[in-house]
């Protein structure tokens, strides 16, 4: 038998090399040792007398996510739309994080899937547009499904993701740190009708001293979407395909008439802008089953 | 489902099989070792602070301390080239020029202003990228990323396949893949370690190129004074901190979605985009070559700015000089087209418009991205014997 070679890809799992060579020996009567160990389990395992399935007690929940602008689905890079403004505009792509997501039944809620249960969702990127949540859910009606647009203070920390694509959201220190909520890329056509940038882009906002050397606070801007008509019934060994509509529009529409020729291409640093389309953000959102 | 077991016996027959096989396995085991000294050690990649964990290391060449070492004699010596007369030879290094963060330089002996050019005299079609923390680049390797993990033609997808093709490029090394294994083979040394790294005296071309890529996986840069800081080691002086607030904040100068930062430490996002130099696009190894996708026209990677200051010319065609000229096209000459990416939100302005001090401030910033240690680094430079001169 080779002896396999592998790299070690985990930071968890240093060994420094040396040391891994002088206990190969040992290594290997380990994994022999492992093995054997996972077999008798198995067979010891496969011995017992059949329990009750418990798994048919619960279901599942996999959430689709779509785009749509006017009802229609996304068409990136054409210059077919206008917003509540009158902006022209086109849109690039869409990148963002819900988290926190959360079923209402009488009353009670149920979080799901605690700490690990923030998703990312990329308009270029397919895989991340299913979100299979790991929890087993108990069946029966459920009222409501709510989730937390961006991430709250606590969860937001820098460095949490390392790994691509998430880790390209991060969110410079000096303007809060942890990452961005939503980068929404896109043009509009001017006032000069000249077509221009737009980064709608949402995360922790800024309250200047003075603008932009001196900070005196910062604003979280994450916000808790409850979405409409979401109740369900969760049968017996279901798994729930519930599709997650983002409206696009209705980031530039309503309580607030978002006129890009008034914020300019960034926003980042303009916390008067963020808020208005954190403020908008309560609709964006519908569920279909 | 049916798993619980029907009778006892069947169980003890469960048991006589597993134990078959555990003896099996120790047969197996204590038969071929003393045979086959063929062991070699696994090469373990640290993962520096704020990186990434995913490695992009293909299931069938797993790194190794031998396959590293034999790498780099390979990435070094000029009898890559398939020939010894003594202006035939040419190896990696001959371009990838550890001091220069494994560009060319502008500085290069040979070369007209850093432009590369190939044994038979023909010039690169774009100027260098350099080998740095290529490990963690899984969207594409080349300017257009057209060698990718994933790519249905499964001869371009990975650092082998870059070794192969620098080998018989014409505009390269432009060699010939049998001569070069057949003078390998002849060179004494060589047949041994690659039956340390892989098992076989036979040399093959394919263990060239997992040696040659096992090697350029090592080339690691984590050490520059950003990441001491990052670290909380060391502070930057003043104007570094000015030039690093510049660097990550949109109005300032906007580098940060691009060429990463604090929560993105490689300093590239390995993604391609316009980055508003041209309004018509003539280069036809542009990232429109390997989409197809009409909005990827005139599109790059954005390549790390780790070790930037020892590198250039800059951007693809090598147009920049110095950083000082790349930091005032960013600042004033951006040009509009319908290609230009949205994170140049600057562009209807023509740029960032830094003030000459902010220029300073910024580029202040960008020199403590380089990295003394991987420039001078022994483990990654010219072997001191190689194998025949033992
Ligand atoms: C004649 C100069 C020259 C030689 C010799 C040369 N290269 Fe390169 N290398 C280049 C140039 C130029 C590029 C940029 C190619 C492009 O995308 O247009 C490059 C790019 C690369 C890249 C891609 C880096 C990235 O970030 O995507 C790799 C990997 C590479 N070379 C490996 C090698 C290896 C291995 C050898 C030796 C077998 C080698 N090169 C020899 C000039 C050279
Ligand atoms: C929209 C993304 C984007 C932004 C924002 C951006 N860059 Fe770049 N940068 C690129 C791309 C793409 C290239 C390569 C373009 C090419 O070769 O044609 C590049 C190339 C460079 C290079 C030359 C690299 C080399 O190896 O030749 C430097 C230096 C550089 N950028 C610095 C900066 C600085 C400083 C800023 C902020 C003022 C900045 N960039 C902002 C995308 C960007």
């Amino acid at each position: 038998m080779k002896s396999p070679v592998s790299s070690v890809t985990r930071p968890d799992r240093y060994r420094d090399q040396v040391g891994f060579d002088k206990n190969y020996g040992f290594m290997k009567e380990f994994r022999i040792f492992t093995l054997l160990l996972i077999v008798t389990i198995l067979g010891y395992s496969s011995c017992k007398t059949t329990k009750e399935e418990t798994e048919d007690q619960y279901g599942k929940i996999r959430i689709h996510f779509e785009h749509r602008v006017d009802n229609q689905s996304l068409v990136t890079d054409q210059m077919i739309y206008e917003n509540a403004a009158g902006n022209k505009y086109l849109v690039n792509e869409i990148q963002y994080f819900i988290s926190d997501v959360t079923l209402y039944k009488n009353g009670n809620t149920h979080l799901l899937d605690a700490w690990d249960d923030i998703h990312y969702v990329d308009t270029d990127i397919e895989s991340t547009r299913t979100f299979a949540i790991r929890d087993e859910i108990p069946l029966g009606h459920y009222d409501k499904i709510s989730f937390t647009f961006g991430i709250n203070e606590v969860k937001n920390q820098s460095l949490m993701f390392v790994n691509p694509p998430e880790s390209l959201m991060f969110w410079p220190e000096l303007l809060g740190g942890g990452y961005h909520y939503m980068k929404l890329n896109g043009k509009w056509l001017d006032t000069l009708d000249q077509i221009s940038p737009f980064n709608f882009h949402l995360g922790i906002g800024q309250i200047y001293y003075s603008f932009p050397d001196s900070i005196s606070s910062y604003v979280q801007n994450y916000f808790e979407v409850e979405l409409v008509d979401s109740g369900f019934e969760l049968q017996i060994g279901e798994t729930l395909d519930v599709t997650m509509v983002m409206n696009v529009e209705n980031w530039f529409k309503s309580p607030h008439i978002y006129d890009h020729n008034e914020w300019g291409g960034d926003i980042m640093q303009k916390q008067d802008a963020m808020r208005l389309g954190c403020e908008n953000g309560w609709n964006v959102f519908t569920i279909e089953k | 489902m049916e798993r619980n077991c029907l009778n006892k016996n069947g169980c003890h027959f469960y048991g006589a099989a597993f134990v078959a096989a555990f003896l099996l396995v120790l047969i197996s085991c204590s038969k071929s070792d003393p045979e086959s000294p063929y062991k070699p050690a696994p090469y373990l990649i640290e993962i520096p602070f704020g990186f990434p964990t995913n490695l992009n290391i293909p299931s069938d060449n797993p790194m190794t301390v031998e396959g590293v070492e034999l790498g780099r004699y390979l990435f070094y010596d000029g009898r890559l080239s398939g020939r010894t007369h003594p202006d035939s030879l040419m190896s990696c290094a001959s371009c990838h020029r550890q001091e220069r963060s494994f560009e060319a330089g502008i500085d290069h002996p040979d070369f007209e202003d850093g432009h590369p050019h190939g044994l038979s005299g023909q010039k690169t079609h774009h100027v260098m990228l350099p080998l740095v923390n290529l490990v963690w680049n899984h969207n594409g390797y080349g300017w257009n990323g057209f060698l990718y993990p994933g790519n249905p033609n499964d001869k371009l997808q990975n650092i082998e396949d870059f070794v192969r093709l620098a080998v018989v490029a014409k505009d390269e090394i432009d060699g010939d893949t049998s001569r070069v294994v057949n003078l390998l083979q002849s060179i004494p040394g060589y047949p041994e370690l690659f039956r340390k790294a892989f098992g076989s005296e036979n040399i093959t071309f394919n263990n060239i190129e997992r040696a040659i890529a096992q090697f350029i996986r090592t080339l690691i840069s984590a050490n520059s004074k950003f990441d001491k800081y990052m670290q909380g080691k060391v502070q930057l002086s003043q104007s570094e901190l000015n030039g690093y607030v510049l660097f990550t904040t949109e109005e300032g100068a906007d580098c940060f979605h691009c060429h990463g930062g604090f929560g993105n430490p490689l300093f590239t996002t390995n993604l391609f985009y316009n980055n508003g130099k041209d309004t018509v696009y003539t280069d036809p190894m542009d990232r429109y070559m390997v989409t197809k996708d009409p909005m990827d026209r005139g599109a790059f990677k954005a390549t790390t700015l780790r070790n930037i200051e020892v590198q250039g010319p800059f951007m693809h065609d090598g147009r920049f000089k110095t950083i000082e000229e790349v930091i005032v096209f960013y600042s004033h000459h951006l040009k509009w087209s319908p290609e230009v990416d949205p994170l140049m939100h600057h562009v209807n302005k023509g740029g960032v418009q830094l003030l000459p001090f902010e220029k300073e401030d910024l580029l202040n910033f960008i020199r403590t991205l380089r990295d003394d240690e991987f420039l001078s680094n022994p483990a990654f430079g010219k072997p001191d014997k190689f194998p025949d001169e033992q």
